[in-house]
């Protein structure tokens, strides 16, 4: 009994350190949506998007069906928030790309970084050490097409030790 | 006739462009959460001797989540001399299947609608948008292919007596429905920006069996359709009778449709 309540303390002082700790936030979101093709549709996802508070802007190339939402700083924006965001205009994600800055992050495969947004398992990566902008595909269900998660799924299969819970992401950089 | 029909379906499906805002149905799809739409629908229905009768369907429609949209509408019409308000109905339609891929998507969709009439009945087929009291539910689908867009839906339709007029006893008081929808994106070929007007084109056919006596009808409707500044839309239409062995008050008509969506209304 003990011994767990000392557990959880030690998560909660894990994540809360990793929170405080993070200067790390989303900065841009590239977002393709699909299931349209009528600019009455990419209106409504544009309008949903900005609803939320730390949307400052949203560009929008309305042939491609892409949304480049700019977001303020300091945000705590995760990409489940913006994916839900897309769902209830009525539509879904195609891809997400996610631009983060990031101080001294050592990308490696099958290793993860953790801040505000959530905790992000990098996938397929060559080895490097990055002081300044990442830009992450994110490759869970519900953010790729169903097509391209069914051919990726044996691949991500061997990551999925490094945790399946929420706000866990699993990326590919770009 | 038919045959004509199925020539213009033909060659409208080969110039693959469109949408699925459909002007006589409801497609699988749902307006965006929290929004609001208003609707006006009017309907100079052609009687068989000459002139027509006035009918006026204003709508409010929510987005009430992502996969429940709701509608209310009231009936209103001069058939009886001045324009009056002969009754209302509600509608439900809930979403429960969606395949997307980047410029397609195929949905399911059930729906149902309960309405309530006091206009008198001496038309054999069965409307409950705003001809019957009764109840209709049905399921739909919707597939989307670039700007092309098609839709099917199959329903049960059930009239009740109306409020001051009973249901006849010598006619069908239930019918299957049937409809199929085509509608095509012809203006922009590109998207510039959303202020640009869409122009869509439509053909959609609807058709009606009587349960309890096999009658039936089929009707096309041609129709041309602007999206204004992506938010407005104005559907012009026409309603034609393919054929049909029921006796009906009115088969041919104008239709004239005025919508407006008030985006993230209640989120």
């Amino acid at each position: 009994m003990k011994r767990d309540n000392i557990k959880k303390l030690l998560v909660v002082f894990v994540m809360l350190f990793s929170i405080v700790n993070s200067y790390s936030q989303i900065s841009k979101a590239e977002i393709i949506a699909t299931g349209l093709t009528c600019s009455m549709c990419s209106n409504a996802i544009s309008k949903q998007l900005k609803t939320m508070p730390e949307v400052e802007k949203v560009i929008i190339d309305l042939n491609a069906n892409t949304f480049m939402v700019s977001l303020k700083k300091n945000n705590a924006i995760t990409p489940q928030v913006l994916r839900a965001s897309i769902e209830k205009a009525g539509f879904f994600v195609g891809s997400m790309v996610l631009t983060m800055d990031v101080d001294d992050t050592q990308v490696k495969d099958d290793t993860s970084f953790k801040n505000a947004s959530g905790t992000y398992v990098f996938v397929d990566a060559k080895e490097k050490t990055t002081n300044g902008t990442l830009r992450l595909k994110v490759l869970n269900s519900g953010f790729v097409t169903k097509k391209e998660y069914k051919q990726s799924v044996k691949m991500l299969s061997k990551y999925l030790a490094s945790g399946t819970q929420e706000e866990t992401y699993f990326v590919k950089t770009i | 006739m038919r045959h004509l029909v199925i020539v213009v379906l033909c060659l409208l499906s080969f110039q693959i462009k469109a949408q699925e805002l459909f002007v006589m149905t409801e497609p699988a799809s749902n307006m965006p959460t929290g929004s609001i739409g208003v609707r006006d629908m009017s309907h100079f229905a052609l009687k068989k001797t000459d002139g027509y009768n006035y009918h006026n369907m204003p709508e409010l429609m929510w987005g009430a989540s992502k996969n429940w949209m709701i509608h209310a509408s009231a009936f209103l019409s001069n058939k009886q001399g001045d324009l009056k308000f002969e009754g209302a109905s509600l509608y439900a339609k809930y979403r429960f299947f969606s395949v997307d891929d980047l410029h397609s998507h195929f949905r399911l969709a059930a729906y149902g609608r309960i309405s309530t009439n006091n206009s008198s009945i001496i038309q054999e087929d069965i409307e409950t948008m705003g001809m019957n009291s009764g109840y209709e539910i049905g399921i739909v689908a919707t597939k989307l292919i670039n700007k092309t867009a098609l839709s099917a839906s199959v329903s049960y339709e059930r009239a009740l007596n109306n409020q001051d007029y009973a249901f006849p006893d010598t006619f069908s008081n239930s019918a299957m429905n049937y409809t199929f929808s085509i509608g095509q994106l012809m203006y922009p070929k590109k998207y510039t920006n959303f202020k640009q007007t869409n122009i869509n084109g439509m053909l959609e056919f609807l058709g009606q069996r009587l349960n309890q006596n096999g009658k039936s009808y089929l009707d096309v409707v041609p129709s041309v359709q602007f999206i204004i500044n992506s938010q407005a839309r104005i559907d012009l239409a026409y309603r034609h009778q393919i054929y049909s062995d029921m006796e009906r008050t009115s088969a041919n008509g104008i239709l004239l449709k005025l919508e407006y969506t008030f985006f993230n209304v209640t989120n």
